[in-house]
């Protein structure tokens, strides 16, 4: 799995092939192709509510999965990713209604659009790097917000705009199950994407630079234009994956595209594994499950009627949000590296066992 | 063992939510007690949940118990969503969400117009008083989304009527100014091209438009611009924290105008967070509040148990009360489910639900029509040492205008 997961040190490849190779061994293939045929089967037997947590996953592993590439895998911080998801989620809404585009197509486009901004604001990535590009894109996250709330002819304004429903050759496919493929074939798609584009010539040139960008530079790779191609990449998966989001809940407001967005997709990464496809993945589970899972915890707690949870009262609320950022800090206490790594050493366990590693 | 462990819970929460019992009636509620808006939101939540015990202590809807379950979601529409998607993943979905604001009324719109459940939420937008798409002025439309009050739109415009007579009672000449200021942000703009055109079509000149963040902060460079102007009247568009900050920052600089705002701009809770500097805002009010000489108050106090609540909670009060007439209508006629429920808000002209006589706005609602209160009580706050109490300067009749519908 060239660029899915980050390699231990000792593993290492004796010929290109195996090191281009997409998955490790023969099993690890077998069992990605089984959990997508069981991801497919899924959908039936599950609620709304599971459908909707697992539709959330999908396109926020889309949007992860951007910023991994520009962030992860190009070393560069972008702190205006959810602009560009924002960008995609009006942009499909706006090109599906207003010029009648297919929503499919429509939701490819928006990704373009959002691609040709990005390519735009990663033009100051050739000159600066680390936390001054950090605020460069953070100037870029206020522009857009400011221009979603005051372009009426794309946003809608203060009113918002609705998204048509996903269709595909007149067929609806909308309401939570069926939305449900639509998003998973987007993501294998996308992954599949990325995969490919990192273990390629453009993502070696990628980690070359943010490994060593002056190794890179004197190795002969082009620093400007790698940087903004990642941008570009990057802003493409979040233009979709805010497309998708707008044809999922059928109504995008300005309201929610912010920077709180953007740090979300920051805490994904970082928790999922920096520099590893997989870990957008697990980033992406781990931040929409968690709050549901307080969530949970304090409703069971609510229900149980002792005499404390009167004392508390409402604040268990503040409780659950503060615990939020709590099991965060300590997550990355317990695991830096992120959950790509920990799901490394789950593996090597039941490899080795009955031994320990 | 961190991942096993959320793991384990994470399998939990999934099975938990294909389990949950059946209940006869359902009601969800949505709440912001830790968001960016709590300070508005936690008085709803507290009016919503003690209006729904009260009803249940008290015979409940024709002796059945409403079932409900909060969540606060923080203004964050996702959560909103997933809370929303729970509720319909229960052996019996809930007859009606109580909403919150614009950020939960908006993600949810399409989805309960699909699974057809009434949205009772706090959210004023003139884009959802048109449930059969007869505005010609909205682009789909809201036939389940119901609020207690009059549109942002209608409200602006109340008060902008009121500050022109104001001005020439007291016996100016010319044309008094008039500056509209708020954030960039859905919640301040939802008014502001409806209230600026009716100002200047009543004789205002408009100023320009002033721009202060819904996050709170200083804002003298923004009251210092604001003197400049020269306003006489200024509306703040943005709510809670925001205008306690605004209001300081311009008592601080010394502005001479009248400041007007919304209905969650001002309560007895910014009375007391501005002090003197909030003294004398004017707002667009459909209900009355906790110590008024209104019968409908008892029953109110009866509600919070005694406890002194703002403007914010009445208003929770007053719609919740209406949700319950017109379930008690839907129970005699047909059952409770959504449609009949629907149909309960259209049974009754100009009504109150019984008990808050005096506290709530008659309201209308029709099949096409849901702008419902078109009475507003223009009233301002009065300031005195720790005491904060209300004055109506005038009763604003808005009217129907067709013209002004949806927008």
């Amino acid at each position: 799995m060239a660029a899915l997961v980050p390699r231990p040190s000792g593993d290492f490849r004796t010929s290109y092939i195996a090191d281009k190779a997409i998955f490790p061994s023969r099993n690890s293939a077998i069992i990605c192709v089984l959990g997508i045929l069981v991801l497919m089967a899924a959908p039936p037997f599950l609620s709304p509510y599971q459908l909707s947590l697992g539709i959330y996953i999908g396109i926020y592993a889309i949007a992860a999965l951007g910023l991994n590439i520009l962030t992860g895998f190009s070393g560069q911080i972008s702190l205006g990713h959810s602009a560009f998801f924002g960008l995609g989620a009006f942009g499909s809404t706006y090109l599906s209604n207003r010029h009648g585009m297919p929503v499919p197509l429509s939701i490819f486009c928006s990704g373009l659009i959002a691609t040709f901004i990005g390519l735009f604001v990663g033009i100051p990535a050739a000159r600066i790097k680390g936390i001054y590009l950090a605020i460069a894109t953070l100037a870029s996250q206020f522009l857009l917000e400011d221009f979603f709330s005051r372009a009426s002819w794309f946003t809608g304004g203060a009113a918002g705009a609705f998204a048509k429903p996903y269709s595909i050759f007149g067929y609806q496919l909308s309401g939570d199950r069926l939305y449900s493929y639509v998003v998973l074939i987007h993501l294998i798609v996308l992954f599949l994407f990325a995969t490919n584009v990192l273990r390629s010539r453009t993502g070696r040139a990628l980690v070359a630079i943010r490994d060593h960008y002056l190794s890179a530079e004197i190795m002969g790779i082009n620093l400007t234009g790698y940087r903004v191609l990642a941008f570009g990449i990057s802003t493409f998966y979040a233009g979709v994956a805010g497309a998708l989001m707008a044809h999922f809940t059928g109504f995008v407001s300005a309201e929610s595209i912010n920077i709180l967005l953007s740090i979300q997709f920051f805490a994904m990464i970082i928790i999922g594994g920096l520099g590893s496809v997989m870990g957008s993945i697990l980033g992406a589970i781990f931040i929409v499950l968690l709050p549901e899972t307080l969530e949970f915890v304090v409703h069971a707690f609510r229900a149980t009627g002792w005499p404390v949870v009167a004392q508390i009262g409402s604040s268990l609320d503040f409780i659950k949000e503060a615990s939020i950022g709590l099991v965060i800090i300590l997550f990355l206490i317990v695991e830096p590296r992120g959950l790509a790594h920990r799901w490394q050493y789950i593996k090597a366990y039941w490899k080795l066992y009955p031994f320990a590693h | 063992m961190t991942t096993k462990t959320v793991g384990i819970a994470l399998v939990a929460s999934l099975a938990f939510a294909g389990t949950v019992q059946a209940q006869e009636l359902f009601v969800g509620i949505l709440n912001d007690n830790t968001g960016p808006t709590a300070l508005v939101g936690a008085e709803m939540a507290a009016a919503k949940q003690d209006t729904l015990d009260w009803i249940n202590a008290n015979g409940g809807i024709n002796g059945k118990k409403i079932q409900y379950e909060a969540v606060d979601y923080a203004y964050k529409a996702p959560a909103a969503i997933a809370a929303y998607k729970k509720w319909m993943s229960r052996g019996v979905p809930p007859i009606a969400v109580l909403g919150y604001g614009t950020a939960d009324t908006e993600a949810l719109s399409n989805f309960i117009n699909q699974d057809k459940v009434i949205y009772l939420s706090h959210s004023f937008s003139a884009k959802l008083t048109d449930p059969a798409g007869k505005s010609g002025a909205v682009e789909r439309p809201t036939p389940y989304n119901f609020f207690h009050g009059p549109s942002y739109s209608d409200g602006c415009r109340a008060v902008v009527t009121w500050a022109m007579e104001d001005w020439k009672s007291k016996g100016n000449k010319g044309k008094p100014k008039f500056a509209f200021t708020g954030d960039n942000h859905p919640f301040a703009n939802s008014p502001r091209a409806a209230c600026l055109k009716h100002a200047e079509e009543i004789g205002f000149e408009i100023v320009p438009a002033i721009q202060y963040s819904m996050r709170p902060g200083d804002f003298k460079a923004q009251c210092i611009t604001l003197r400049e102007t020269g306003a006489e009247y200024t509306y703040l568009g943005n709510t809670g924290d925001s205008n306690v900050a605004m209001l300081r920052s311009c008592a601080s600089v010394g502005v001479k105008t009248r400041f007007m705002t919304n209905i969650y701009g001002y309560s007895e809770i910014e009375m007391k967070a501005a002090g003197d500097a909030a003294n004398g805002v004017v707002i667009p009010l459909h209900i009355k509040w906790w110590n008024a000489d209104v019968s409908g108050a008892k029953l109110l106090h009866k509600i919070s148990k005694g406890v002194q609540r703002s403007t914010f909670y009445t208003a929770s009060v007053c719609s919740v009360m209406y949700l319950k007439e017109a379930m008690e209508w839907a129970d005699k006629n047909g059952g409770i489910t959504a449609e009949n429920v629907r149909k309960g808000m259209y049974q009754k002209k100009d009504w109150v639900p019984a008990g808050l006589e005096g506290l709530c706005a008659p309201a209308t609602w029709t099949a096409e029509d849901h702008r419902n209160v078109t009475q507003i009580s223009v009233s301002e706050g009065i300031i005195n040492g720790d005491k904060y109490s209300w004055r109506v300067l005038r009763e604003v009749n808005i009217g129907r205008e067709a013209r002004w519908w949806g927008q």
